[in-house]
């Protein structure tokens, strides 16, 4: 084995005609059992004070065999013979590195032909320019993940003007599932940020869409930790503790009491709360629900003016009645009465410019949007959303939309993210930063299909987020599958495991084959970095996140089973305050419209009242015999109200 | 049937073997001393003997070469001025693993001082390398000269593996010291019972008659009984001849070495044992040099460590 002390020479750097050294890559050789391996720092000591780093990126051994044949001739065909040989024929290791950093950078030159030590913790910093953000009387490192390589082990930093923005911000991690710890990742990231993010810089949040399973569903939950990953918080400065302020956000199932989540066991609900949007939280978002190949200009014109003229306002048909519209029922009513005025008025096709075919296509896709997202929009006008204006520094925000289909991810993903940027936009979220973390990127931001209103949002995120503070932590498996731009705009890129077909696509020839060769085989817990300050990828090791994970986290706190509506309803104002009487609630919600009690307790819920039982009654009313409902007379000027029960 | 194939069969039905030769362009140089005597010591008549395989080389093994290089300077006048290099090495084998034990080195100038005005000669003495005389007789030869010259850097090489041979014997516990080429050219070492002569030319025959042809048409995996090969200048040792690779269809010398030991009793016993590890040393092989039938790996890994050492060029 070659000499463990960091500062004696482990190798020296070869040149050739053939083989040259150059400024920015060299080849040296070592002794067979080195320590070294793909992806280790080198330092290489010129004369005039001249030191270049580098990493390892290639390897070869080869012997003085000319041909195999002879190696068969020599053992005359017996391959038992050839491992006799009483004399083991000589052996190159010869390593291909690439330049990191030459001090002084210039005038730049080919690397000096000098002996080649492995880098030292203080190399590191120098290697990796971290000395421009780390060593400064403000720090803007935020730690990666610990290089280990060579028996050297020392802390990888980022900088945060580059990772969060303004220079350059965002980041994208690739890598199979399963293997890539991709969201493990993450959860280490965010972590990192918020315990390292430089108080000068101001205040950060995160936002966090749980696309599958159980991912995200236990941030505030103490996972086990193994003590070489303890090691590693330790060598990184991280305190190894899961985040403090979680808050988590899911639609209703298609029952409207039950949230869509895995989190519902009851020692949890407390942190979660239910996302609901109305026609108005909708209607702005028109673009995403409806397909581009059925609403044509007219359509948009059409959605347009019930957007400026009619939703929220008080608008009077041409037949006398005067509608204001906030709900998707109200809307309903509005079409009925164009229709049935039409019809009324002769044969005339046309309303405000508006052919009645164009009307009634509206008509159709837009009262389906509650129908094909119910549980996150709701026919009654109930509204219950993220805290945009009231975001809190350090705080999580889970939207848990792992249960909805493609068209109700795409909407929450479109509104929140949306709704962020503008708050951003006007400086008024709350925080001055925000990490939107989207996993199974490929799904809103393929390189091929169409062009969709989700993927010109990313886009422009991807662009122009940094000025924000708006920035975009994504996944996926196939960095290859993701549109160019939103990959190429992230700053920083990480990558796990990854697949051998992956790893053959043009994205990735800048990589040398050891190194590709690294990143198919590569285990959890590891992972390849690039990053603005580092001109070469660096490997890294990172510690499991300090959070349950899901299946644990389902396993130690299993969802609560699905009830009828009059358990759901006792149970839930139960887990607000144990006084409540079931019996009560019972017999209060006996009878009553399942909207009616939906609708209670949901405000119920989202106003945390002293008296639960008194706030729930309060909501839902007195009970009302049914009555058939007449319609009134086409002359009557009549106001509909949302929430009046006893209107007409 | 053409000419070939008449020939062939002409040859077969003669006894013979057939295709045995390389097609030559020029005449081989001549060979100084084609001829010497030697006297009968393990069989009166010479035996080929079946050694029955190799064995695994004893532990320890040395391995000792050297190499020159030279090259005419300049002239003065007509006088070549040679300069030349010798170096020699020994490596030993550990758990397979050559390492190098012993390095000498030597850079020299070599001169007919005498046919050089004595300032000339003045000037390459300040120089600071050793500078010899390589004068030999009144008349000047461009070609004779730089040949005595080059003599003299052998001689230099000559000196350096002795000496290192020398010094790896005052420091030996055990193994044998295998020595590329003659032991007779070392004088003195010729008589050490751990030094082993590996000679892969045979420009000089001690054999004659039936013993010749014996000892020349080994098949493989066998030796020649030992003889002791005489000369007037040089000393007595024990020698035979071993068949490393099968030669029909190649060259009567393909894969044939003589191998020499100091003449006692021991070395005797051990003929055979020897040829047997020499055997194993078949490989790996030393392709692709051209002498790899004879030239064993571990002398070819001295040979290319020595050069790594001075260099291929002066």
């Amino acid at each position: 084995m070659t000499s463990s002390s960091p500062e004696a020479p482990i190798g020296r750097v070869v040149a050739t005609e053939a083989l040259p050294a150059g400024p920015h890559q060299f080849h040296f050789w070592t002794a067979t059992d080195t320590t070294l391996g793909i992806g280790a720092i080198v330092r290489v000591d010129g004369e005039a004070s001249r030191t270049v780093y580098a990493v390892v990126v290639d390897g070869r051994a080869y012997s003085d065999l000319a041909a195999p044949l002879h190696d068969v001739l020599a053992a005359e065909g017996n391959p038992e013979a050839a491992a006799l040989a009483p004399t083991r024929r000589t052996e190159i290791r010869l390593w291909t590195a690439a330049v990191l950093r030459q001090m002084p950078e210039e005038p730049l030159q080919p690397v000096p032909l000098s002996d080649v030590r492995l880098a030292t913790k203080d190399d590191i910093v120098h290697a990796l320019r971290m000395d421009t953000y780390v060593r400064t009387e403000q720090p803007m490192g935020i730690p990666i993940g610990l290089y280990t390589a060579g028996g050297t082990s020392a802390p990888v930093y980022l900088d945060a003007d580059f990772l969060l923005g303004p220079e350059s911000a965002h980041l994208n991690i690739s890598g199979v599932s399963g293997l890539a710890t991709k969201t493990s990742a993450v959860e280490f990231f965010l972590a990192s940020i918020f315990q390292r993010f430089p108080k000068a810089k101001g205040t950060i949040a995160a936002v966090c869409f749980n696309v599958k399973g159980p991912d995200l569903c236990f941030l505030d939950q103490a996972g086990e930790l193994s003590e070489a990953d303890r090691q590693i918080y330790a060598e990184l400065g991280i305190e190894a503790e899961p985040f403090k302020r979680v808050r988590y956000f899911a639609p209703f199932k298609a029952d409207g009491v039950h949230l869509n989540t895995l989190r519902t066991n009851p020692a949890l609900t407390d942190t979660v709360q239910p996302l609901v949007w109305g026609l108005r939280e909708v209607l702005d978002y028109h673009e995403v629900l409806l397909n581009r190949d059925d609403i044509d200009a007219k359509s948009d014109a059409f959605i347009d003016f019930l957007a400026d003229r009619v939703v929220e306002k008080e608008f009077r048909d041409d037949w006398g009645t005067t509608h204001r519209v906030r709900t998707f029922g109200d809307l309903e009513r509005l079409f009925r009465a164009i229709f049935d005025g039409l019809e009324n008025a002769g044969r005339s096709d046309v309303w405000r410019t508006h052919h009645i075919a164009t009307i009634r296509k509206v008509r159709n896709r837009l009262m389906n949007i509650s129908t094909r997202c119910k549980g996150l929009v709701t026919d009654d006008g109930s509204v219950s959303d993220v805290p945009f204006g009231a975001f809190e520094d350090r705080a999580v925000y889970v939207l848990d939309v792992a249960g909805m289909d493609q068209l109700g991810q795409d909407l929450a993903f479109t509104r929140v993210v949306s709704r962020l940027r503008e708050h951003l936009e006007r400086r008024d979220l709350g925080v001055d930063h925000v990490v939107v973390f989207v996993d199974e990127l490929n799904k809103y931001a393929p390189s091929d299909g169409p062009e969709s209103y989700v993927k010109k949002m990313l886009l422009d995120i991807s662009e122009r987020g940094r000025y924000l503070g708006l920035v975009l932590f994504s996944a996926q498996q196939f960095r290859s599958q993701i549109h160019r731009r939103v990959v190429g705009n992230a700053g920083t890129a990480i990558y796990g495991r990854m697949d051998s077909d992956e790893l053959a696509t043009p994205q990735y020839q800048v990589l040398s084959a050891a190194t590709k060769i690294k990143l198919a085989t590569m285990p959890k817990g590891e992972l390849m970095i690039r990053h603005p300050h580092f001109t070469q990828p660096v490997f890294v090791r990172f510690p499991r996140p300090a959070v349950l994970t899901g299946p644990k986290g389902v396993e130690r706190f299993p969802p609560a089973a699905e009830m009828p509506l009059e358990d759901a309803v006792v149970v839930q104002l139960v887990a607000l305050d144990r006084a409540v009487s079931p019996g009560r609630v019972k017999e209060l919600i006996a009878g009553r419209r399942e909207v009616d009690v939906r609708r209670a307790l949901l405000a119920t819920k989202l106003a945390k009242p002293r008296d639960v039982f008194a706030f729930f009654s309060a909501a839902l009313g007195p009970a009302v015999p049914r009555e058939t409902v007449t319609r009134p007379a086409a002359a009557a000027a009549t106001v509909f109200e949302v929430d009046d029960p006893y209107g007409p | 049937m053409s000419t070939q194939g008449a020939l062939r069969e002409a040859i077969m039905q003669s006894g013979g073997t057939v295709g045995t030769g390389s097609v030559l362009a020029y005449v081989p140089p001549p060979i100084s001393a084609p001829f010497g005597s030697s006297e009968p010591v393990e069989d009166v008549s010479l035996r080929c003997i079946d050694v029955r395989g190799a064995a695994a080389p004893p532990g320890g093994t040395a391995f000792l070469d050297g190499i020159q290089r030279f090259r005419v300077a300049g002239r003065i006048g007509i006088v070549p001025i040679v300069r030349g290099v010798a170096a020699a090495a020994v490596m030993e084998r550990r758990d397979g693993t050559l390492a190098a034990r012993l390095l000498e080195k030597e850079e020299c100038l070599v001169a007919s001082l005498g046919r050089l005005e004595p300032t000339a000669v003045a000037r390459l003495e300040s120089l600071g390398l050793p500078l010899y005389d390589s004068t030999d007789g009144d008349r000047s030869h461009p070609l004779l000269d730089i040949q005595l010259a080059g003599r003299l850097v052998e001689r230099r090489r000559e000196a350096l593996e002795r000496r290192v041979a020398e010094q790896w014997l005052a420091t030996r516990s055990a193994g044998w010291l295998l020595i590329d080429g003659s032991i007779t050219a070392l004088p003195g070492l010729e008589t050490s019972p751990a030094v082993l002569g590996v000679i892969k030319s045979h420009e000089t025959q001690f054999l004659d008659g039936a013993d010749l042809v014996t000892a020349l048409t080994l098949p493989p995996g066998h030796r020649s009984s030992v003889f002791c090969r005489e000369s007037s200048v040089r000393s007595r040792v024990y020698s035979w001849y071993l068949r490393l690779w099968p030669w029909e269809e190649r060259d009567l010398l393909h894969g044939l070495l003589r191998l020499e030991c100091a003449p006692d009793a021991a070395a005797l016993g051990q003929a055979t044992e020897i040829s047997r590890w020499l055997l194993a040393e078949r490989a790996p092989l030393s392709a692709p040099d051209g002498r790899w039938d004879r030239l064993l790996y571990p002398v070819q890994h001295v040979e290319a460590y020595l050069r790594a050492q001075i260099g291929e060029r002066l």
